[in-house]
């Protein structure tokens, strides 16, 4: 039975889900509702139910990098995160100006990690902070090229003006689908990705080959929320959006919706990534990116190579202060609510984690690549938060900010127990068979940090290995930390 | 079955309607030019059946233009082009009108039209019939083929032209003429003017119609 105070603090997820669906679908439906090419009951219909089949299908891929800038380890911790970005959302939209869930999300993140004393890791937080510069301008050049080649097509094809009118109308609805999958499958990291590491549902098997996974329930409630968000309040939004920054023709509503739907796929497409990497392309780093950052970019785009006399550049510069503002407002939320959270309210806003310099720690920190030689002084010593650690190490030897995620990887202590019960009962699903009899090979084992499990997987089995190095390894191994981090949950051995 | 239709039955509904109505304008357009020459050879009977058959159809016309006009409001069809649209209809409606009004003075003046005048009269007509006929294809290219449209709208100004030299001969002719009192100068000279106001005026609705695709083809 689920325990109520769970649900009580998943409120707050479900709050900014639902901010994110009153206000974002209004990028993805708005030029067509406001131009009454499409009607809102048609537009919250489809938006609906492809946010929440773009959450529950495609939603994990941006939720792992937000899970690298901070993994929010108490349900506590991860509702006041979600509450602090979604009042951010809520009071930026009562003050008219524009709204970013992703960015206020985020800020709320940075809270929990200043009030945690947890690890910021500074390059996680760079590729996020350049994709809000990366996101509108790609989008704005995918417009611009868009548009003129939609322009030469329509042109050249020369159909007659109602069967354009009818042709336009159903690439908006395609197109709004789209942008709503996408919407859905990247923004729902937004939402509940705070949640994931402490997702409070078990994972649900359906007979042999079918299994929904504790996160992907967590998601299709975000999308729920989300998709309530859209059906109850978008309306409004709806209508005004699209004539803030220029007036747009029903062509150039479906170019903006287009591109702003494929700079969103971009950026949460495993598959893309993959298909990137096997090209020996460089790849498209998978982040929750702002859907308001990305229509704007491309309404931009399109007024641009119109000249940009019709942009209203005043309202530009006042959402692009609102880009700035509303990551610092989230984050001073969050670190306030949670203070008040912890000492008024007696609630657990952050586990005690253990982080120990034990002799196996330094050699392994030796193997790859971080100099251990000058931390003998702090061999065996515990601290007791990950930024903690960090600190101290760097106090001795200079660390780049890739080794502090590793120094707080290899640190962090949590014992597991291979038991046969825990082998039969888990999901098998995504394991090979030589994986499986490598782990089987390990029953009746102890360890007392995560990676020394990783570490006896792949001396027993090569497909366990972690390569290291090269697109096509990053992905590999993006799967093989995704099956670890199953494995350290299920046999993590429980505290009595 | 067009799969398609399924999708823009609205569409192409509309679409239908329109065709119609360019149909009625041909029509329009062939008996306006038949009715004149019915007057022209005297054959006063023929006049009176195609004049009647003309206003019947420019009745029609009303009707149909009013419910095409109808049908783009209700169904919320083109909304960021649906005034343009309206004002274009309005304009294309004048046409009709025009037909009517000239033959409607034949029927109340019966002027008498001199014998010389026969033959300019008879091929002003021709192209008054062709750039209608012209006008009917061009609009029709607005609503099936963009790229069509500036290719009839140009045949109708060449037809246009055409009337204009006849009409401008035809009028020094009149005013020439000192065997003609001042008031049948003037009567001939109205009738001249009506049937020319007909091409005038499919001019400018072939201007029209040229606005209205260059602005929704860029």
């Amino acid at each position: 039975m689920l325990d109520p105070t769970i649900l009580i603090f998943l409120s707050s997820g479900l709050f900014l889900g639902w901010s994110l669906g009153a206000n974002d679908a209004a990028n993805v439906f708005g030029t067509a509702v406001g131009s009454r090419m499409v009607r809102f009951t048609t537009a919250t219909l489809i938006c609906g139910a492809f946010v929440v089949l773009g959450a529950f299908v495609s939603g994990t891929g941006a939720a792992q990098t937000l899970g690298k800038l901070g993994a929010v380890n108490a349900l506590g911790g991860s509702f006041m995160a979600a509450l602090a970005a979604g009042l951010t959302v809520f009071w930026m939209t009562k003050f008219g100006l524009p709204v970013s869930t992703s960015q206020a999300i985020i800020g709320s993140i940075i809270g929990w990690n200043l009030f945690s004393d947890s690890y910021t890791d500074i390059s996680s937080l760079l590729k996020i902070l350049s994709t809000w510069i990366i996101c509108p301008l790609l989008a704005a050049v995918i417009a611009a090229f868009l548009y003129s080649a939609t322009k030469l097509f329509v042109r050249k094809i020369g159909t007659g003006l109602i069967r354009m009118d009818g042709y336009t109308r159903l690439a908006l609805i395609l197109a709004g689908a789209f942008g709503a999958y996408s919407l859905g499958a990247n923004n729902i990291a937004n939402v509940m990705g705070v949640f994931v590491p402490v997702a409070p549902f078990p994972d649900i098997q359906f007979g042999q080959g079918f299994s929904i996974s504790s996160a992907q329930q967590l998601f299709l409630v975000g999308g729920v929320a989300i998709a309530v968000g859209v059906f109850t309040y978008s309306r409004r939004v709806m209508m005004t959006v699209g004539s803030e920054l220029m007036t747009l023709t029903p062509l150039a509503a479906w170019v903006a919706v287009m591109s702003h739907s494929i700079v969103l796929f971009l950026f949460a497409s495993e598959r893309l990534e993959q298909l990137l990497a096997n090209l020996s392309l460089p790849t498209i780093p998978l982040v929750p990116v702002s859907s308001s950052q990305a229509v704007v970019g491309a309404v931009l785009g399109i007024g641009m190579l119109q000249g940009g006399r019709e942009i209203q550049w005043p309202r530009v510069y006042e959402i692009v202060k609102g880009w700035v503002v509303t990551p610092l407002i989230s984050c001073l939320i969050c670190f306030v609510g949670l203070y008040f959270l912890q000492n008024v309210f007696q609630q657990t806003v952050h586990r005690e984690s253990k982080y120990l310099l034990s002799a196996s720690v330094l050699e392994k920190f030796q193997k790859e690549g971080i100099d251990a030689a000058g931390l003998s002084e702090l061999s065996d010593s515990v601290f007791h938060s990950s930024a903690e650690v960090v600190r101290a190490i760097k106090e001795k030897v200079t660390l780049t900010s890739k080794q502090g995620l590793k120094v707080v990887e290899f640190s962090f202590q949590k014992s597991l127990v291979i038991t046969p019960e825990k082998i039969s009962s888990m999901d098998k699903k995504g394991l090979s068979r030589s994986q499986l009899v490598a782990l089987k090979k390990l029953q009746g084992q102890t360890y007392n940090f995560p990676w020394q499990l990783g570490d006896a997987l792949a001396v027993t089995s090569t497909e366990w290995e972690v390569r290291g190095g090269g697109l096509k390894n990053k992905l590999h191994d993006r799967k093989i930390k995704r099956k670890l981090a199953y494995l350290y949950r299920i046999f993590q051995r429980r505290e009595r | 079955m067009n799969p398609l239709s399924l999708f823009f039955k609205k569409q192409y509904a509309v679409e239908e309607k329109i065709q119609r109505l360019l149909r009625y304008l041909e029509d329009m357009a062939h008996l306006y030019q038949g009715a004149y020459e019915a007057y022209l050879d005297g054959s006063s009977d023929d006049f009176a059946q195609r004049n009647e058959e003309l206003n019947k159809i420019e009745k029609e016309m009303d009707d149909l233009g009013l419910q095409i006009q109808m049908t783009l409001m209700r169904e919320s069809l083109m909304p960021d082009s649906r005034d343009d649209l309206l004002w274009f209809l309005t304009k294309l409606d004048k046409v009709p009108s025009s037909f009517k009004h000239s033959l409607g003075e034949i029927a109340l003046e019966k002027p008498e039209i001199p014998e010389d005048f026969q033959v300019p009269l008879k091929k002003m007509l021709i192209h008054t019939h062709d750039a209608v006929k012209a006008l009917a294809h061009a609009t029709d290219s607005l609503f099936s083929d963009l790229r069509g449209v500036r290719q009839h709208v140009e045949e109708v100004g060449r037809q246009e032209s055409e009337v204009d030299q006849v009409e401008y001969k035809l009028l020094k002719k009149i005013f020439q003429n000192e065997k003609f009192e001042l008031a049948r100068q003037y009567q001939l000279k109205g009738i001249l003017r009506q049937l020319g106001a007909v091409t005038n005026l499919a001019e400018d609705v072939a201007d029209a119609v040229l606005i209205l695709s260059t602005k929704h083809s860029t």
